[in-house]
């Protein structure tokens, strides 16, 4: 428990009703999106950077550990406070401060929901690509903090590819902006790129300014289904290396595809192994030539059957399918474990071949869904964490995915980050000396290690 | 508190099938609908942190406590969130079984207590005698047929407490029996002898002590003689329709039709039994939480706006099974008021934006609680029942 003074003096800050202290609120941010949790000694809601920097002040004079959160969607347990100390939960910050359409950018309160900010920017006739499943309900703080993906980032890249300036708190209370409007900017490191994905170690994001683009005209959606997984597979290389240009090649296994349908009740067919989503965008001519293309390429690589969507809703309601899984899978067993291995997307087939051969290894269920295109794959485990046995193994399974994302030349994560689940596996992706040069960072922008402590960098001795 | 129902035994939180809350994964999806959450952003009020609250108890990591009680009344057991959640939650019923817990130990807040203690003493929500019910039928031009109809009725009327008790509200009955009487409906009117149908009992967790009131009301309306029964409050038609049938023997309601208004709209409209006049204005419709989510009654007063000559309908960003709640649900108002009168405001902002002049509603509650955000936001769009705009455009009525 928190020294009282120390409490009052938060409460003098953001205000009595914006410190929360009570056993209920200690549950409820507990938990991130994944299967672990921890609680907090308190939780602080900040209203303006000002306030953000007085807390701060606060916490480095008294060494209290500061855990950043937006809406607790992550996947890597990023935002749950292990050690203790204060949740510093950045929701109220949630103003829109400008939609500049002279140079196509917006700028908005680290704590505003991510699809608030891009219904802001197709009001105006734009586009802001970054489109996580979470959209709905995750900040675009925290999007910038673990540098969150999407399906489009097959063609649009990931939300780091959008954000042009930070404003940030530092670790002793100090505000600082970063990067700027001018499109072209070399001057100094890169400070932006550095604080993208930084998952609140280095310091607390309050602001963002993303760049936008024109709105594509058109969307075209069309949903492949292939009785072998393999044919999928081959299928999505020959797609990519057609000119069909698509925005996003989707995969989902049978797993997931029962999964969704039991949760839906859409009609998917549940004697197949898998479902292809492909998207293609641009003016009209483009979008469907390339549609056209890729339902061709499909049909050639053994699909059984490939809709084309003629009209938006039908394929919003593809999507749907699509965007459901990962909640759905709590109807199969209560817990998962959801990653985001990535790997070169020519290696998907194989990468999808070891999966199973781990999954079928450890005796568990692996849900296989994700952005194949871009050869980020989320294997879902699925398991009971009440049992130990199983908890156990699903560890091991943990490990051995990572070695086989790694061994085909991939990595841990493409979108969700390290937060404490793969901090264990980071030297293994990265390599020692990567490692040690990350933690000399960290060590000059937070020496007191008040900043989510414990989180990317594995501790010192541990393997 | 000095509930009678504190000496019943305490049933635990644990006692309950885990399995409620096992299927929670966390995602956060029930965030993005939850109208409190939307609010306040505070996760302990949202969905997913009342789940995780009420796991807690199960798995005793928690003790329940006044504090934890109303985190469970500051909810307007919307349902939105067991609409969303894509892994099957019935936060419904975790929500309903929390607060049932919550009255079996004697931690209802008062203001709740006093509401529930009002309804079994008085018959109805605001403790008035209930002899009084029939006050909207006071300035109309003729009494109502249904006072005094002769031969077979079709459908009793239950007006329920709001319209028949608030004078705010008396048009909607006003409305909806010069409808059935330009129509040729024999309808039948209980007046006094109808009583709460007991769904704000069932929301404050007590919901076996409605059980008395159920069986009153069904005796009531079998004694019109009529085999169906109309309600224009769709809290009412969800208690009688959804409810009843868990709380009464087997039988009890056999042969009764329960029907909302909106569907014998649509029924009477179909049937060439209503022509309306033009009316050329943009209106959008507002899905109430139980006549839609909870009952799937989306397209009647659909219907009936469509078959209104030069209406345009247009849609708000969310409607139908995602429509959001005006903040009139769940006795939040009574629990918390300045909460419940924040909560209007998004939906007046989305009426807006869909570019409607008028919000039309099938549900009292709603309309107090859209029209009272409305003024206080200073918002120029018209918040009207269904039963009123029909009245209104018959053809045959003077402009209004």
């Amino acid at each position: 428990m928190l020294d009282p003074q120390i409490i009052d003096e938060l409460k003098s800050i953001v205000g009595e009703r914006y410190v929360l202290t009570s056993p209920e609120d200690l549950v409820a941010y507990s938990y991130d999106a994944t299967f672990t949790s921890a609680r907090p000694n308190l939780i602080v809601l900040p209203d303006n950077t000002q306030e953000v920097s007085e807390i701060l002040k606060v916490a480095s004079r008294e060494l209290i550990p500061v855990v950043p959160r937006g809406m607790g969607s992550g996947l890597a347990a990023g935002s749950i406070p292990f050690g203790g100390g204060m949740v510093l939960a950045l929701t109220r910050m949630d103003r829109l401060l400008d939609v500049d359409l002279d140079n196509m950018m917006a700028t908005a309160e680290a704590g505003i929901i991510a699809s608030e900010l891009a219904d802001a920017v197709a009001r105006e006739g734009y586009f802001y690509p970054p489109d996580t499943t979470s959209v709905h309900y995750s900040t675009l703080g925290g999007n910038v903090a673990c540098n969150a993906g999407g399906a489009r980032c097959l063609k649009y890249g990931i939300t780091g590819h959008y954000v042009m300036a930070l404003e940030v708190v530092l670790a002793d209370g100090r505000i600082m902006r970063v990067g700027g409007k001018a499109t072209k900017n070399v001057t100094g490191y890169d400070l932006v790129r550095l604080l993208v994905g930084s998952e609140g170690t280095l310091a607390i994001i309050t602001e963002v300014t993303v760049r936008f683009i024109a709105a594509p005209e058109v969307e075209r959606m069309a949903q492949a289904i292939f009785p072998k997984l393999t044919d999928a597979g081959k299928a999505i290389n020959a797609v990519l290396a057609s000119g069909a240009n698509p925005s996003m090649v989707e995969i989902m296994d049978e797993t997931a595809i029962k999964s969704v349908e039991e949760y839906l009740r859409i009609g998917l067919p549940l004697d197949v192994e898998a479902i292809l989503l492909i998207q293609t965008d641009g003016d009209e001519a483009d979008a469907v030539r390339g549609i056209e293309i890729a339902a061709e390429i499909c049909r050639q690589n053994g699909a059984r059957e490939v809709r084309v969507a003629t009209t938006p809703e039908e394929g919003k309601e593809m999507w749907e399918a699509r965007s459901a899984i990962s909640g759905s899978l709590g109807r199969i067993r209560p817990n998962k474990l959801g990653e985001d291995i990535t790997v070169p997307h020519s290696a998907v087939p194989e990468m999808i071949a070891k999966i199973k051969e781990i999954s079928a290894k450890w005796d568990l269920p692996i849900v296989i869904f994700g952005h194949a295109g871009d050869g980020n794959l989320h294997p879902n485990i699925l398991f009971d964490k009440r049992d130990p046995e199983e908890s156990e193994r699903v560890e091991s399974a943990v490990g051995d995915l990572f070695r086989a994302a790694v061994e085909v030349g991939g990595s841990l994560s493409g979108e969700h980050g390290v937060g404490v689940l793969k901090r264990p596996y980071l030297e293994m992706a990265m390599g020692a000396v990567a490692v040690e040069m990350q933690r000399r960072i960290k060590q000059a922008w937070d020496p007191k290690n008040i900043l989510n402590p414990g989180k990317i960098l594995p501790t010192k001795g541990a393997k | 508190m000095t509930s009678d129902r504190v000496e019943a035994p305490v049933r635990t939180v644990g006692a309950v099938a885990d399995e409620l809350y096992l299927k929670c994964i966390r995602c956060g999806k029930c965030l993005s609908v939850c109208p409190v959450y939307r609010e306040t952003r505070i996760e302990t009020l949202s969905p997913r942190g009342k789940v995780a609250l009420y796991r807690a108890v199960g798995e005793d990591d928690l003790e329940i406590s006044e504090v934890y009680a109303g985190k469970f009344y500051t909810c307007l057991m919307c349902d939105a969130c067991r609409e969303a959640c894509p892994s099957g939650v019935e936060l419904d019923l975790i929500l309903n079984k929390a607060r049932t817990d919550l009255a079996y130990s004697g931690l209802m807040p008062e203001s709740l207590r006093r509401l529930d203690e009002t309804i079994i003493a008085a018959g109805n929500i605001s403790g008035e005698d209930n002899e009084q019910r029939l006050g909207w039928t006071a300035n109309l031009e003729s009494m109502p047929i249904g006072l005094d109809h002769g031969g077979q009725a079709e459908a009793a009327y239950f007006v329920g407490c709001v319209s028949a008790l608030f004078p705010a509200s008396y048009s909607i009955p006003q409305s909806l029996v010069r409808v059935f009487e330009r129509a040729g409906v024999n309808y039948a009117l209980i007046g006094g002898d109808e009583h709460c149908c007991g769904y704000p009992l069932f929301l404050n967790g007590e919901g076996e002590r409605a059980l008395a009131m159920a069986h009153h009301n069904v005796e009531a309306v079998r004694d019109t003689g009529a085999a169906r029964v109309v309600m224009s409050c769709p809290s009412c038609y969800h208690m009688w329709k959804h409810i009843y049938p868990e709380l009464l023997d087997n039988g009890e309601l056999d042969g009764l039709e329960i029907v909302h208004e909106t569907e014998m709209l649509a029924e009477l409209a179909k049937e060439g039994r209503l022509r309306f006049k033009p009316w050329p204005v943009t209106v959008t419709y507002h899905d109430s939480c139980d006549l839609g989510r909870k009952s799937g009654i989306f397209e009647a007063p659909r219907h009936v706006l469509r078959a209104i000559p030069e209406l345009t309908l247009v849609e708000m960003a969310d409607h139908h099974e995602n429509s959001l709640c005006c903040g009139g649900g769940g006795n939040l108002e009574t629990y918390d008021r300045e909460l419940a009168q924040a909560l209007p405001r998004r939906r007046l902002q989305q009426a807006q934006d869909a570019g409607a002049k008028y919000i039309v509603v099938s549900c009292q509650q709603c309309k107090r609680t859209l029209f009272g955000g409305a003024r206080r936001e200073r918002i120029r769009i018209r918040t009207m029942d269904l039963a009123e705009v029909v009245s209104e455009q018959l053809e045959g009525e003077a402009d209004a």
